[in-house]
């Protein structure tokens, strides 16, 4: 046992490094590259194809493009109505994503700190939302929605989009503002604030972390629902990129080259904001399950 | 005196009580009308006959419940849920935790991985799916066209056409899409080992197996039972990439509960028995969060 601390000693004085680190080095970056390629080829592919004609698609489907036919993205845009399905998009995702942290900060704050009778209760009421899934409710909302006469406009799908997001973001508020220290919120009573002045003033202000992982987690969630706009916004008009997505590939099926091209658009813009907000991505989407 | 000052005291109270509901009732409202209201709306279509047309809703007792028992095409769903559930789990935590476990001392190139393999978590399921649909295009898909460029004509399939395939090879796509998912919640697991503990094992002369079984694993206990709950709720519900891809096909090869419920309520319009499929769903998802949430109370943590 005593030889073995020494070896070690030594390793960590002098890192002689033998053929073994070597080979073990290389072993390692041979399974993580394996996996990288897992993730990237597929990418690699759609961008290749997609900037290919159809003929060059069929002489090679696995090479380079021969030209970059950039002008595929053009023709896709433009004939897929890409720029309306990302207006739709745009519309109905902002003023949910406001919706539900507004409303989540609110009810998280006073679940959390003030004081009513039936607290917990209410608290556990929401709970009970985190296990329902959205198919257990999507059949009656569509009448639903429809009795109350707003089946054909945007708020078919930010009236239950909000709703369904609203307990994990009570859920997820509520455990930030239980987590502040009570001086705070005393300090700021004593100097004349009322609780709605606690919480815009002083509580709000220090949720900045939360807040920006609960946007993330419901920017993502509703910009890629797909279910709930394919059964409450069926009318061309209004159909977000997902379920334009799924009509435009439907439609141009057997053209390759720009269903691709259609792909890469959708796919774009989301990667792009990825690359740049990689931390706040990372955060916010795996929110979820690391304090779920 | 003491009257007045009571009174003070219950009114101020009352005021308190008054702002705390102020907070809670926006959020309220809404869950209410558009869930609660919905589940239990739910409930009373699952009893019922009807198009979703008709203005009257024939009510049927528990009609739709025995009929769901006696539904081959319901037992074909669930046992795709099933399979879904237990391969779509197992792969993408496995492949979290091993490239967590390389990676996890830190290495160069460590922030390049973690970037690439959570590259298509931000993808929508939807995305996902037409990516794969091309993947694996008979004719132009780059499976296909490497296995023929290699000479292996013979494994070389339409993927998504072969009933026995397409489930696996759904299954193989929605494991891309989500296991840098598991391995970025697994490293921020990894981080609160005790590095001492290694340490010790390492010059008790423990093996890397050993580390993994003894200290690892158990120092991630919390965190793979949320990953898995997750996962697995995941299952039950998945409808995205199956819809945009096969929409349940070949024949009903790759039919899901969410699927078949979604075909049955809105494209075949039987409101009722869809409803009733729907509760199915319902539950199962309310059991298995029920079990997640008891193992965790009973793992003390």
């Amino acid at each position: 046992m005593e030889s073995h601390v020494g070896a070690s000693y030594q390793v960590a004085r002098r890192p002689r490094r033998p053929a073994r680190y070597w080979i073990a080095r290389a072993v390692l970056y041979g399974v993580l590259i394996l996996f990288a390629l897992y993730v990237l080829v597929p990418f690699m592919w759609v961008i290749f194809t997609a900037l290919k004609s159809n003929y060059e698609i069929a002489q090679d489907p696995l090479g380079l493009p021969p030209n970059w036919r950039f002008e595929n993205l053009a023709q896709a845009w433009n004939q897929g109505k890409f720029s309306r399905y990302f207006i739709n998009s745009v519309i109905v995702t902002v003023p949910i994503v406001l919706l539900v942290v507004s409303l989540s900060c609110l009810a998280g704050y006073g679940l959390a700190r003030l004081k009513m009778p039936g607290r917990m209760l209410i608290f556990y009421f929401f709970l009970v939302g985190l296990m329902v899934p959205f198919t257990a409710i999507m059949i009656p909302l569509f009448y639903i929605l429809r009795d109350i006469g707003v089946l054909g406009t945007y708020w078919a799908m930010i009236l239950p989009q909000t709703a369904i997001s609203l307990p994990f973001g009570i859920f997820f508020m509520r455990a930030f503002f239980s987590g502040l220290p009570y001086d705070l919120t005393d300090a700021a009573k004593i100097d004349g604030c009322n609780d709605f002045g606690v919480f815009r003033r002083v509580m709000l202000p220090l949720a900045g972390p939360a807040v920006a992982a609960l946007v993330v987690f419901n920017f993502m969630g509703s910009w890629n629902a797909f279910l709930l706009p394919l059964i409450y916004l069926q009318s061309d008009k209004l159909r977000p990129v997902m379920t334009g997505m799924m009509f435009f590939t439907t439609r141009w099926g057997p053209d390759y080259s720009m269903s691709m091209a259609g792909t890469l658009i959708v796919m774009a813009p989301i990667m792009a904001v990825y690359l740049v907000f990689q931390r706040q991505f990372i955060q916010g989407l795996t929110a979820g399950a690391v304090r779920g | 005196m003491t009257d007045s000052i009571r009174q003070v005291f219950a009114n101020r109270k009352l005021r308190d009580y008054a702002t705390g509901y102020a907070f809670v009732i926006p959020a309220l409202v809404m869950y209410v009308i558009f869930v609660v209201y919905p589940f239990f709306y739910t409930i009373y279509l699952s009893l019922t006959k009807w198009d979703g047309a008709k203005p009257v809703k024939e009510f049927v007792g528990f009609l739709n419940y025995e009929r769901l028992f006696a539904d081959p095409r319901l037992w074909s769903a669930l046992s795709h849920n099933l399979i879904w559930i237990v391969l779509g789990t197992v792969t993408p935590v496995a492949i979290g935790l091993f490239l967590g476990v390389l990676l996890w001392r830190g290495l160069r190139g460590m922030v390049f991985f973690r970037t690439v393999y959570f590259l298509p978590v931000v993808l929508a399921p939807v995305a996902v799916g037409i990516i794969w649909k091309w993947m694996y295009n008979p004719q132009f898909g780059p499976i296909n066209s490497t296995l023929r460029a290699v000479g292996l004509d013979v494994l070389a399939k339409g993927w998504l056409g072969d009933p026995y395939v397409a489930l696996p090879a759904l299954i193989f796509a929605g494991v891309w899409g989500y296991f840098g998912f598991c391995f970025v919640v697994i490293m921020a697991g990894l981080q609160n080992i005790d590095m001492e503990q290694i340490d010790a094992a390492l010059v008790d002369g423990a093996n890397g197996p050993q580390r993994l079984w003894y200290i690892i694993i158990p120092g991630l206990r919390h965190v793979l039972t949320m990953i898995t709950a997750f996962t697995l709720i995941l299952g039950v519900n998945v409808f995205d990439i199956i819809w945009i891809t096969t929409r349940g096909g070949p024949g009903r090869a790759t039919h899901v509960i969410a699927t078949y419920t979604y075909n049955t309520a809105f494209r075949e319009s039987y409101v009722g028995y869809g409803s009733a499929l729907a509760i199915v769903m319902g539950t199962v998802s309310l059991v298995v969060s029920f079990i997640f949430i008891s193992i965790r109370e009973r793992g003390g943590d």
